[in-house]
């Protein structure tokens, strides 16, 4: 009995030593010779199971299996050791690696997505998500479409309004002569025909006026329309769907006022002015210390216009509104000189 | 149109708690958009009406005397002045120390201070007229300095400047273009009648305005109108013993606060109407006029007047004008009179018309002659035509003010076929309330139509209303003119915004719009292409340059300028000339844009397609990044199995040999091809320009087909590569095909270009090309053998069509 006890006191000596040994080594070479020492062939574990020769199978059995459990957790110590080595060694080896970080990063193509697309998606999202569909109409419109169906005969001062540029081609009769549409306005009709009431539609689209180019004045801009057709909608509900459009567009809260305004194609008709989105009505150089931006007509659509879209005013009343995208993506961007949107130069439209 | 204060307040109270500012802004708000507030006054800030009590000589300066001047103080100040015209007893313009004067009317405002001038002290200054906004007595060149002789004012010394002037006036600059649909608001009455139903103020009628004597009868005006449909209404009187002279300074300020210019006691009157009452006014000199007939027709072909403002005027068969009985024109009806027959200086006998003129026929003329007046931008709107009879009367009262001495000799004669009609209109209070969505007591809504001077009868939710004539030439018929009324005169401010209560409803779809933004990101975002947005149109030099022909273009009538006369078929030319302007500042480009290009095909409207057009510019053969972006394009866009073809379509700007077509289900959709080194000349451009162009409709309609999953094989595949020498201008698609066919059992997944090579160790006109095959067996691991066969098949299949494998063996 009391070899077997003075067995097991070697066997924890020789645990100690081992861990000691393990934790002492540096290097994977010192880390094999001591795995060799204590666990080899001819090592130190393998020479005290040679002491069991002679001893009982009880005695055989009882301390062969505490020296596996040694030989297993020794086994298991020399290889998170070794795993630690290896990363002691790789942690020493980059310790000398530099990089300059200043340098570039590899070039990648990236480009641009022209900045009145970006606003224009942005103004088609926030409408979408309020039940609106989008829709657009041609750009070569008829006088038919851009005038008279929108209460707007031959003659009537609101042609001034808008100088139009006009197709060299021969008139039709019904339709008149051709034209670069100079609004947006024509899709009331086109939509009303194609998807009666009631009806929800944004129309974004490129309109043309013949005018003389200056920092504020372009031939070719875009628009945005839109209208709303249903048994009961009122100008309360042009209020509050543009101070949520609005809102949503800045990112903050907005508000509306009207004044009246006129566009044959609307009855009553009404200018929307919004609380300045840079001094939030404060009063600022943008809005003339006003606190308010001029931004878009808009007002009920006339009963003629119902008529036109083959809509019974009697039934439905609605309102329609056409603001200025082009302006809009200005005021959004600080951007000057309106002419920048379609210079085409590469040192602008990289900017967005 | 600019509006006088002082003129208002003849004919409603306004709230003197009320600033200018605020009256300005409640116009805004309820009726026409005012752009500016004008306060005359402050201009003669620190100026007093003096009068010279005494003149000396300056003891030290030649051109120089001391005035005294009384200016209403206890004391006369001593002032130096240069001024030739400065008499004893003299009323002048006295610029106080602390005011502003303009410096011999040129520069910026200066502030005046007390000084001395050669030694001897000057309290302010005696201005001449051009130094205080007033006219100038000193032409240009003149030697002579003459200041402002203001002894006709009825004022005494020490009176505030802006008084005695009747400068003591506010004006409110209307925009004009808010009042195209009001005739009624381009007279001070009008915008009076604003302010009372705004202010709820009563509205003084026109009584003692419209008041005159008419004294002994002896003669009786005719008016011959030839034409019905262009003039309604006709009304002249004839006054005798009339004095042509200055009219009075409240008048003349009246005038000039509402922005016209004095001329003479008769013409101011006729103005004066016209911008109270809205109704323009011409008076005829009567002797030279020669008859007390006048005849209106159209002017006959060629036909020539020489008018007020001196210029001769050729007219128009559709002209309107005024003759006198020998059918000699006097003017052009409702734009402008006469020279000959206008008013002078020794003008005694006046004709005075007020008519009514056709809205189209005035608009047109006046576009014609290209002549805009102000009597013509008020006929344009359609003016009332019973106004014609009252403008007469207020301009007999007025001469009668202004000439006591003159005689009105003939009764008021009105001719035309126009008959005063009335115009009711339905109202429904609770469609009011529907439109305008918020609760306006009925009560309201009358006292807002009544103090618009509309009628208003019967009770409950039904309501007739009479719209008064002033209103009823085209501007108010319909219930829903009505609800304007009411609303913007209850206030705009007052209605909720309220977001409406509607069932949800799905938006119809429109995958175009939408895809067009995928697009966009595709290329910017993925592909690394800038967006360009050009113009619509183009010059014919720029198609020209494309090779482009003029025909099948649809061409602008009045373009604005040559090199945008026609309307683009292609977006190319312009992304070109893009491309042009940027090239000095970038040698790498990659640019695109999504638009519209307009042809005709022999209908009435053109055909609009929308197209992707993207450009890659670099030096050296740009062929393969442009079909490489498109390809990734195509494949980022799902675009169902597009495949590659010789193009069908021969684009004049495209390199004849470097053009492939695009096909979807065997339709050509587009292109991809390297730009024409002529046209890349044409352009000043000295890289290499690839485009492609895809026509996004026809994109967008081919769909976007679902995907459908495949299990990523369970078997380890196998690469092999093999390169071979071929002759210059056999193409990949051959080898790959070659290669696709020796496949017996089917396992080549894929075969791909990675190396083409020539030049140094390859024999001339040959190539090297290198593929890289994946081969896989589908249900189990590819054997050695297999392998070793499939390549022999390869081999053999490349060599029948005469390549040359590299690195085999032997």
């Amino acid at each position: 009995m009391r070899a077997h006890f003075s067995m097991k006191k070697e066997l924890q000596q020789l645990e100690k030593d081992a861990l000691a040994s393990i934790k002492g080594s540096a290097s994977y070479e010192e880390l094999k010779d001591a795995e060799r020492e204590f666990l080899g062939k001819k090592g130190a574990l393998t020479g005290l199971l040679k002491g069991l020769k002679d001893k009982s199978i009880e005695e055989k059995k009882s301390f062969g299996k505490a020296a596996n459990e040694v030989k297993k957790r020794l086994e298991g110590t020399f290889e998170a050791r070794n795993k630690q080595i290896e990363r002691e060694q790789i942690d020493a080896a980059i310790e000398n690696d530099w990089l300059d970080l200043t340098a570039p990063g590899t070039q990648q193509a990236t480009g641009n997505i022209h900045p009145l697309y970006q606003v224009q998606k942005e103004v088609e999202r926030i409408f979408q998500e309020m039940g609106f569909t989008v829709v657009d109409g041609p750009e070569v419109e008829s006088e038919y479409y851009n005038f008279e169906g929108l209460n707007i005969p031959a003659h009537h001062p609101a042609r001034d309004m808008q100088d139009t540029f006009f197709i060299d081609k021969p008139s039709h009769k019904e339709e008149g002569r051709l034209v670069l549409r100079t609004h947006t306005s024509p899709n009331q009709v086109r939509a009303m025909r194609k998807y009666g009431a009631p009806l929800r539609i944004v129309v974004p689209g490129r309109v043309f006026r013949n005018e003389a180019l200056d920092a504020s004045h372009e031939h070719t801009f875009d628009q945005v329309e839109g209208f709303m057709i249903d048994t009961h909608i009122s100008i309360a509900h042009l209020k509050g769907v543009m101070q949520e459009f609005l809102s949503r567009l800045f990112h903050k809260e907005m508000k509306v006022r009207f004044r009246p305004g006129y566009f044959p194609f609307v009855e009553p008709g009404i200018e929307l002015d919004m609380s300045c989105v840079f001094c939030s009505g404060k009063g600022c150089k943008v809005c003339k210390k006003t606190g308010w931006i001029e931004f878009m007509g808009c007002g009920m659509i006339h009963p003629k216009v119902l008529e036109s879209g083959g809509v019974d005013p009697k039934k439905y009343q609605g309102w329609a509104f056409g603001f200025g995208l082009t302006r809009l993506v200005m005021m959004l961007y600080g951007i000057n000189d309106i002419r920048y949107l379609t210079s085409g130069d590469l040192r602008i439209n990289k900017q967005f | 149109m600019d509006i006088s204060l002082n003129w208002i307040k003849d004919f409603v109270d306004l709230p003197s708690k009320l600033s200018a500012q605020e009256l300005g802004e409640l116009l805004t708000r309820h009726t026409a958009e005012v752009e500016g507030v004008k306060d005359l006054k402050k201009s003669y800030e620190n100026m007093v009406l003096g009068k010279v009590t005494s003149l000396k000589k300056h003891p030290d300066a030649d051109k120089l005397k001391l005035a005294k001047v009384d200016i209403g103080q206890s004391k006369d100040v001593q002032i130096v002045c240069g001024g030739q015209n400065l008499e004893e007893g003299m009323l002048v313009a006295v610029a106080l120390p602390g005011s502003k004067v303009r410096w011999h009317g040129e520069g910026e405002l200066v502030e005046l201070k007390e000084t001395k001038i050669r030694g001897e002290k000057s309290f302010g200054m005696i201005c001449a007229g051009e130094e205080i906004g007033l006219e100038t007595d000193n032409p240009k060149g003149a030697s002579e300095v003459r200041i402002k002789d203001l002894s006709h004012l009825k004022a005494k010394a020490g009176t505030p400047l802006h008084k005695a002037l009747h400068k003591d006036d506010v004006v409110l600059d209307i925009d004009n273009k808010s009042l195209t649909h009001r005739p009624d608001l381009w007279g001070h009455y009008g915008i009076a009648r604003e302010f009372s139903a705004i202010l709820e103020k009563p509205l003084k009628t026109l009584k003692e305005e419209l008041k005159y004597k008419e004294g002994k009868r002896s003669a009786r005006p005719k008016a011959q109108i030839k034409n019905d449909e262009l003039c309604p209404r006709f009304s002249m009187a004839i006054v005798k013993g009339v004095k042509v002279g200055p009219s009075p300074q409240w008048m003349q300020s009246r005038l000039e606060a509402a922005g016209m210019n004095p001329i003479n006691n008769i013409v101011d009157i006729t103005n004066y109407v016209m911008l109270e009452l809205g109704q323009p006014m011409h008076a005829y000199d009567r002797q030279v006029v020669g008859s007390d007939e006048l005849i209106v027709r159209c002017a006959k072909k060629g036909e020539k007047l020489t008018a007020l403002d001196e210029q001769e005027y050729t007219l128009h068969p559709e002209d309107p004008i005024v003759c006198n009985k020998k059918d000699e024109p006097l003017g052009i009806a409702g734009i402008k009179g006469g020279l000959k027959s206008g008013i002078n200086a020794d003008t005694n006998e006046l004709i005075l018309e007020a008519a009514n003129w056709d809205k189209v026929m005035v608009r047109k003329a006046s576009a014609r002659i290209g002549l805009r007046t102000d009597a013509s931008q008020r006929f344009e709107k359609g003016l009332d035509p019973s106004m014609t009879e009252l403008a007469i009367q207020r301009a007999l009262n007025l001469i009668q003010q202004l000439c006591p001495e003159a005689e009105v000799v003939s009764p008021i004669v009105t001719t035309g076929k126009w008959k005063a009609k009335t115009l009711k209109i339905n109202l429904n209070a609770a469609s009011v309330i529907s439109k305008i969505g918020m609760d306006i007591p009925k009560t309201e809504m009358k006292r807002i139509l009544k103090a618009l001077d509309f009628k208003v009868s019967g009770s409950g939710e039904k309501l007739t209303v009479e719209v008064p004539s002033h209103r009823a030439t085209g501007d108010v018929s319909l219930e829903e003119d009505l609800v304007e009324e009411i609303a913007r005169i209850h206030g705009y401010d007052k209605i909720p915004a309220i977001l409406p209560d509607l069932p949800i409803k799905l938006p119809h779809e429109n995958e175009e719009s939408f895809h067009k933004h995928t697009a966009r990101e595709i290329m910017a975002h993925q592909l690394g292409f800038t967006e360009l947005m050009n113009y619509s149109f183009y010059s014919k030099e720029r198609l020209e340059k494309c090779g482009l022909s003029e025909e099948g273009h649809f061409k602008i009538l009045n373009y604005l300028s040559e090199d945008q006369t026609h309307m683009r078929t292609s977006l190319t030319p312009n992304i070109l000339a893009k491309i042009s302007e940027n090239s000095r500042e970038f040698a790498n480009m990659r640019v695109f844009e999504i638009g519209r290009n307009y042809k005709d095909t022999g209908n009435y409207m053109p055909t609009e397609q929308k197209w992707l057009v993207a450009a890659v510019v670099q030096k050296g053969e740009a062929f393969y990044e442009a079909k490489g972006a498109m390809q990734a394009f195509l494949a980022a866009f799902r675009t169902p199995k597009p495949q590659f073809k010789v193009a069908k379509t021969k684009l004049p700007y495209a390199h004849p040999k470097k053009s492939l077509g695009v096909l979807v289900r065997g339709q050509e959709i587009g292109q991809v091809f390297t730009v024409h080194p002529g046209v890349l000349k044409a352009f000043d451009i000295e890289q290499d320009v690839a485009i492609f162009a895809l026509h996004f409709n026809a994109l967008v309609e081919a769909g976007r087909p679902k995907v459908s999953f495949k299990e990523p094989a369970k078997f380890p595949g196998m690469e092999m590569d093999i390169s071979v020498l071929v002759e210059e201008r056999k193409t990949v698609e051959e080898l790959k095909k070659a290669i696709q066919k020796s496949d017996k059992s089917n396992i080549i997944q894929s075969i791909r270009l990675f190396d083409t090579y020539s030049g140094k160790g390859i024999p001339d006109g040959q190539k090297s090309l290198s593929f890289r095959m994946e081969l896989q067996h589908p249900e189990r691991t590819l054997t050695d053998e297999e392998f070793t066969v499939a390549q022999e098949a390869i081999f053999l299949a490349l060599e029948q069509i005469g390549a040359t494998i590299r690195g085999k063996g032997n």
